[in-house]
């Protein structure tokens, strides 16, 4: 496990990815109970991608998809079972809490959770820079204040609990203290799910002018693909653990090639009237992560699965600007 | 035209100091998909809520005119009501497992449903109950009866659910943000089941959402509540046609959709909150975070009557609109 540690990156320049993730696995244990068997989860299996600095890549899938593991992997909230993870050339396991705090942050769904209810805004905020250490009390004071107003929160705001503040405002809150820290990279988990419309869109626009200015990285993970197809460059569609498709995000919205990603993409509903609700042609099979199908682990949900995608398992092939894992792109017939 | 299934005028609700609807109207007719759309707190589900009877202890519910099926609501006793609800008008909510018992069956909650408004055998109402799982959709519907809620994956708890509001031939089904928790594929499924059993069966819908696309892809009629008012009223195709009032515009450019909104582009964005409505509030309840406001929104407003049954509470006239995009 050591020896990869040791290996010398020589072109660790410009060029070195912001997030590298090589081979990355992660299972859970879930336990059968008094007489059942354990069962084993695979919530990432085998995923491998880069993110360039000040890029923005989208994961998107339905609940179960491994993509909330993912993003706790790679912040290190969790182990991974195998494979790697370097953000910025680095392994954030052989850096010290305080250091990684300084390059990767995460901002999570729920603005209600997750901020302490008997703290100030302002304390909050404060928390990731006092937990640095070395810096003065007035320096903290300080950039508490320039971040706040960054955000578009006020002073007076800085001296309210977080149950005096709306969704939106405790949101800006979350992102504050993600930022406070100047990391280089964020890890978005669903950033605006619990949101309304017109919060969401402050929201993103938000993130999109701080990403902007301080040449941010962000992971971008969420269900709502018309979100993600609004902020990310680049888009990966994960299920059942694996990344089936990714692709530049125009590339990936306007020819999809993966039929789980032309399915994800005509379950949204545009406001456009008189187009009524597409039949996504999925079927009633639910994905389940405990028990993975053999062969292509969406065939039996395809609308277009062949008898050989129960028994082949697809490679990627690469596809305009990305890559996919289907049996189907991989002989002479196109779906 | 005949009269509406359901007929709400006026309709009002308090919590202590608080008013959350503030003489909201709307009709439902039999066949027809009305969506109440707005944001969290506008009063949309209270609104619901109000119509079954089912508002929290304390709160106080008045209106000009409630009727189903030409029976008075008002007038009608929470016994004759309780008979109603499940009956004759029920309703699902967005989170199915907080409404289904964890305790029983699916199958003994369906069948309780049915011989407690419609008497008869345990067995008749379990056939009843198997039929209408599989009409929603659900195979091997003999198994899923005796299956715990707990058991069951999301889709199908909604599914289950439906089934249930489905157990009594209900004319009016009042939906709850039905999907808001559900994936969208199964969202896609589960609305289109929806669509389906309304062309099957004739409900009149009552379909409660924040989200537009829903709206758009489902509803006959939309009204937009803004803090407890319906501030635009019109049929699905001239809502989203023209929208007229300056929150329905508002809200219309905060959505991403796809291959419409540049990637560099902001979104659009309403200023400002939901104000707090206080007692003797008066006005216009938007002004503060309106870029039409004027001194006049401060005092009464106009509900405006355009084209085709389009109305829209606001100071602007009929045809605004069209001068704003000539501009």
């Amino acid at each position: 496990m050591s020896t990869a540690t040791t290996m010398v990156r020589p072109q660790e320049t410009a060029a070195t990815p912001a997030i590298e993730v090589r081979n990355l696995r992660r299972t859970f244990r879930i336990k059968g109970g008094l007489l059942g068997k354990d069962r084993e989860v695979v919530a990432v299996d085998d995923v491998s991608f880069s993110v360039p600095t000040g890029g923005v890549l989208g994961v998107v899938g339905e609940s179960g998809c491994g993509k909330s593991t993912l993003a706790r992997v790679i912040l290190n909230l969790l182990p991974p079972t195998s494979g790697e993870v370097l953000v910025e050339g680095r392994r954030l396991s052989a850096l010290d809490r305080r250091a990684r705090a300084r390059l990767i942050q995460p901002i999570f769904q729920d603005p209600f959770s997750s901020l302490n209810p008997r703290r100030r805004i302002k304390d909050i905020v404060a928390m990731p820079l006092v937990a640095q250490g070395n810096i003065p009390a007035r320096q903290v004071n300080d950039r508490v204040a320039e971040m706040l107003t960054r955000v578009g929160l006020s002073a007076e705001q800085g001296e309210r609990f977080p149950a005096q503040l709306s969704g939106g405002q405790r949101q800006r809150v979350a992102i504050a203290r993600a930022l406070v820290l100047r990391p280089r990279i964020v890890i978005c988990d669903e950033p605006t799910s619990a949101l309304d419309v017109s919060v969401q869109a402050q929201i993103l626009n938000l993130l999109a002018e701080l990403r902007r200015e301080l040449n941010l990285t962000y992971l971008f993970i969420s269900h709502n693909l018309a979100v993600v197809e609004h902020v990310a460059s680049e888009v990966a569609v994960m299920y059942l653990g694996r990344i089936v498709e990714r692709a530049e995000a125009d590339a990936l919205f306007r020819a999809p090639r993966h039929p789980y990603t032309r399915a994800l993409l005509a379950s949204v509903l545009t406001p456009e009237p008189g187009l009524g609700v597409p039949d996504v042609g999925l079927g009633d099979t639910l994905p389940d992560p405990a028990n993975i199908p053999p062969g292509c682990r969406f065939h039996p949900r395809c609308p277009v699965a062949e008898p050989r995608c129960a028994v082949q398992v697809p490679q990627a092939v690469a596809t305009t600007d990305g890559a996919a894992e289907c049996l189907l792109l991989e002989g002479a017939a196109q779906p | 035209m005949s009269a509406p299934l359901l007929d709400i005028q006026g309709l009002r609700v308090e919590f202590g100091d608080t008013a959350a609807v503030r003489g909201a109207s709307f009709t439902v007719s039999r066949g027809e998909t009305h969506c109440v759309v707005g944001e969290s707190g506008c009063g949309k589900s209270v609104s619901a809520l109000a119509v079954m009877n089912l508002l929290a202890r304390g709160a106080r519910r008045s209106a000009d005119r409630l009727v189903f099926a030409g029976q008075d609501l008002l007038a009608l006793p929470e016994r004759r009501m309780a008979e109603l609800r499940g009956d004759r008008m029920a309703m699902i909510f967005q989170e199915p497992m907080t409404s289904l018992n964890p305790a029983y069956t699916v199958g003994s909650q369906m069948a309780e449903v049915y011989t407690r408004h419609r008497g008869g055998s345990r067995r008749a109402a379990l056939d009843r109950a198997a039929g209408l799982l599989a009409k929603v959709g659900i195979t091997a519907p003999g198994m899923r009866l005796g299956q715990f809620p707990h058991q069951l994956s999301g889709g199908l708890r909604q599914r289950v659910m439906i089934a249930m509001a489905l157990m009594c031939d209900p004319e009016l089904l009042i939906a709850d943000e039905p999907t808001t928790a559900l994936d969208v594929t199964v969202q896609a499924q589960i609305l289109r089941l929806l669509a389906e059993l309304q062309r099957d069966l004739g409900l009149a819908i009552l379909l409660i959402t924040h989200d537009l696309g829903i709206v758009a892809r489902i509803a006959q009629r939309v009204s937009v509540m803004y803090a407890g008012e319906v501030v635009e009223s019109a049929p699905t195709a001239a809502l989203f046609a023209d929208p007229s009032h300056p929150y329905t515009r508002g809200l219309l450019a905060c959505v991403p959709v796809p291959g419409k909104v540049k990637r560099e582009e902001a979104l659009g964005s309403i200023p400002g909150v939901v104000p707090r409505i206080q007692p003797g509030f008066e006005g216009c309840a938007f002004r503060d975070r309106c870029a039409h406001a004027a001194p006049v929104c401060a005092g009464p407003v106009p509900r405006q009557r355009g084209e085709g049954a389009h109305e829209f509470l606001c100071r602007l006239p009929p045809g605004w609109t069209a001068t704003e995009r000539a501009a």
